[in-house]
């Protein structure tokens, strides 16, 4: 049951953070309180209209802002829609609550910021008395943050009850008034956020201790991976003529907000997309371990058993392949591995991998990707959606895997998670490596004013 | 020069009547693809226009009736694949390609139970003259669809429908309603199409007549651009070709190869515009 037994209550006034690790039933709350899911049992009550902004905006790209937030109840002049009319409407939405929006603009133009901010305009033109945030900011840079929650905190001191489903804590820490923490399903605790701590939250989340990540061993460095006036994708996302270097037993963490060149880097780095300048490989693998971005895209088939997707990819490497055919023996023997040295949750390795939580699926493209213990590990986001106890998990994995001598190349858009793994920081603006920090020298708020563009 | 002014002025007169069934067609994909749904089953809804006109306007003797009862056969089928679509979740093709096989052995059949003979029926009374009334109105049609999708609510909610359905289900509308008005609304416009070609252009039906101008719908969406416009050019481009067939026939060059023009045109325009047209982005995918 994905929420069992829920008593929750919403003040006006007042921003309630709601926090669960993935799959604790936090979005499922959401859409029953809104609407879209209708409980088994038990009643939703408002005084006044629920809105909700979810977490993947529900917009049309092709249309124009104004024709987004006015989409149903379009102001008319007859039997057509007043545009002049609408346009005036939105820009004085926008106005009343303190952004900045062209109606006219098409959406699919607008950054992902921007974009929420028409999602919310759109469920503020209802004036709700009530409103829902599912994780409103997992795809916002650091500064779209703070404007997003500066929006947020004056919508609540004007009177609106205000829920925000998120796994970050930091934010909750920073600007909600109580927190509400849920796990498998029930909310297992309730408080004033000014009496509690990041800790026991993170605590209250995970059911016990947050797993620590594997220690940093001394290693010895050696070349393994070079790349020279490295030049790859095209438009507004590509990297141009970017140089470095990362040495066996070391992780180089790639940081940036999304769109700055990360996705034509990782994609030519792991050989799915072309580039220009020079790319120098030593290793004695045949390939090296790849964490593509997007589990469903680019990593998994999702009806196949585990034991399929573990060979997905390998299906030719002299083991894996017999003669014509597949040795299933050994696919089953590899699937197995993984499972037990990254403890994926599964039925057994037969089972369909779309039956398995994100967090067990990301484990298994990880366990995969260290099979053979390779040289060089590509790790793209690899604990994008996946709960603490996983993230924790896979995050051991590329450290052991460092310690052991491999070189880890980590692009991630979570500073966090770049700040904990990585030896040495490159930080990515517009294509171009504006900066690069030894683990030493580490300086976050340097960090965070190159990734937005400022020296 | 008298001879060359005449052969133009054939040409043109017979481009529009051969595009006059594309047209309306052709804005029946536009309108049902806007929304989400791909249109496979328009031949079969031409069908079924094109026959049912010819079975109420002989009996009845009234050709209005015809053409009117042409249009809601064509609606009921459009009603069908809607509601095939959007509540059963059928997959459109299947679904679109069971209406056409529906469409076209119904009507076989059903010439034998009205008219008591198979492959075409007797002769009914039709517009005769009065068919520019239908040439004209697919025109006028094009430019209503265009007001409709470009400046009115319902028409917004029809294109947000057909780029992504879930943000029309969050604005507070059923996007599955949208969607079953819109192919019905297009069904209808392929039934008049159908009937333009059984009582307008001739005056009877026939196995086969609407041969594969379905079809050849399609591809005018698609190289319109999905606009009604876009698809009325692109209409009149194929209506042209089938016009050539005609105004060549005594050139030598084979008839079979000038029947297969507007085909050749259609293919030659489709593969020409692969990778520079965007589809709906919810086209044919199920809410």
């Amino acid at each position: 049951m994905a929420v069992d037994g829920v008593d929750l209550d919403l003040y006006a006034g007042e921003i309630h953070a709601l926090v669960g690790e993935n799959g604790a039933g936090k979005s499922t709350l959401a859409n029953i309180a809104f609407g879209t899911v209708k409980p088994d049992a038990g009643t939703v009550q408002a005084s006044g209209t629920i809105g909700l902004v979810h977490q993947h905006f529900e917009l049309v790209g092709r249309l124009r802002v104004w024709q987004n937030i006015l989409l149903g109840r379009e102001p008319r002049r007859g039997l057509v829609i007043d545009a002049a009319g609408a346009k005036a409407r939105v820009l004085q939405l926008a106005s009343d609550n303190g952004l900045e929006i062209d109606p006219d603009a098409f959406v699919e133009d607008l950054p992902i910021g921007i974009q929420q901010r028409v999602e919310l305009l759109r469920e503020l033109q209802r004036e709700p008395s009530v409103l829902l945030l599912d994780e409103p900011t997992a795809a916002l840079a650091p500064a779209e943050i703070a404007s997003f929650f500066t929006t947020i905190t004056h919508l609540a001191e004007r009177g609106t009850a205000i829920m925000i489903v998120t796994h970050k804590l930091q934010e909750v820490i920073s600007y909600s008034v109580r927190t509400s923490v849920m796990r498998h399903g029930k909310i297992v605790g309730s408080m004033l956020t000014a009496s509690t701590t990041l800790d026991d939250i993170a605590r209250e989340m995970v059911g016990g201790e947050i797993p620590a990540v594997a220690d940093r061993a001394p290693t010895t460095p050696r070349p393994c991976l070079s790349v020279r006036d490295f030049s790859a994708g095209s438009g507004s996302n590509r990297v141009t003529e970017v140089s470095f270097d990362v040495q066996g037993g070391e992780i180089v963490g790639v940081a940036g907000v999304e769109g700055n060149g990360q996705s034509p880097l990782a994609d030519a780095l792991a050989g799915v997309a072309t580039y220009t300048g020079t790319l120098t490989i030593s290793s004695s693998k045949k390939r090296p371990g790849v964490i593509p971005q997007d589990r469903h895209r680019e990593a998994l088939v999702m009806p196949w058993s585990i034991v399929e997707n573990a060979i997905l990819g390998r299906q030719h490497d002299p083991g894996v392949q017999k003669g014509a055919l597949l040795d299933r023996k050994v696919a089953r023997a590899d699937a197995e591995s993984i499972v037990e040295r990254l403890d994926v949750r599964a039925a057994s390795v037969d089972v369909p991998i779309k039956t398995l939580s994100g967090g067990n699926q990301q484990k298994v493209v990880v366990g995969r990707a260290l099979l053979g213990e390779p040289d060089l590990v590509l790790a793209y986001q690899p604990t994008r959606g996946i709960d603490v106890g996983a993230a924790a998990l896979v995050q051991s994995r590329l450290m052991e895997a460092r310690n052991a001598g491999a070189a880890v190349l980590l692009v991630s858009f979570e500073l966090d998670e770049i700040l904990t793994l990585a030896d040495r920081i490159l930080v990515l603006y517009r294509g171009n490596i504006v900066g690069t920090f030894d683990r030493a020298e580490i300086d976050r708020a340097q960090i965070g004013r190159l990734m937005a563009g400022s020296k | 020069m008298n001879d060359a002014a005449s052969v133009v002025m054939l040409i043109v007169s017979l481009t529009l009547i051969k595009a006059t069934p594309l047209i309306y067609a052709a804005l029946a994909g536009v309108i049902s693809e806007r929304s989400g749904v791909i249109n496979i089953g328009l031949e079969g809804m031409m069908v079924a226009g094109a026959f049912t006109a010819v079975a109420v306007s002989g009996p009845t003797g009234s050709v209005v009736l015809g053409i009117i009862a042409g249009i809601i056969a064509g609606a009921l089928f459009g009603l069908f694949l809607g509601i095939l679509a959007t509540k059963f979740r059928v997959d459109q093709i299947v679904a679109g390609t069971g209406i056409n096989l529906i469409a076209i052995g119904g009507a076989a059949f059903a010439l034998v139970l009205v008219f008591g003979q198979p492959g075409a029926s007797k002769e009914v009374p039709s517009l005769e003259g009065a068919s520019w009334i239908l040439i004209a109105l697919a025109f006028a049609s094009a430019a209503g669809l265009h007001g409709l999708l470009y400046y009115t609510p319902w028409g917004l909610r029809v294109r947000a429908c057909g780029e992504n359905p879930h943000a029309v289900a969050a604005a507070g509308l059923n996007p599955l309603r949208t969607r079953i008005i819109a192919v019905t609304i297009g069904g209808a416009l392929a039934g008049l199409g159908g009937a333009y070609l059984s009582v307008g252009e001739l005056n009877l039906y026939s196995d086969g007549m609407v041969a594969g101008r379905g079809f050849i719908a399609l591809a005018a969406v698609i190289f319109g651009r999905w606009t009604p416009f876009g698809a009325t050019g692109a209409a009149i481009f194929f209506g042209l070709f089938e016009a050539l067939q005609f105004a060549l026939q005594r050139s030598g060059i084979p008839n079979e190869a000038m029947q297969a023009l507007p085909y050749i045109a259609a293919l030659v325009a489709l593969a020409g515009l692969t990778g520079r047209v965007r589809a709906p982005a919810a086209d044919g995918v199920p809410y």
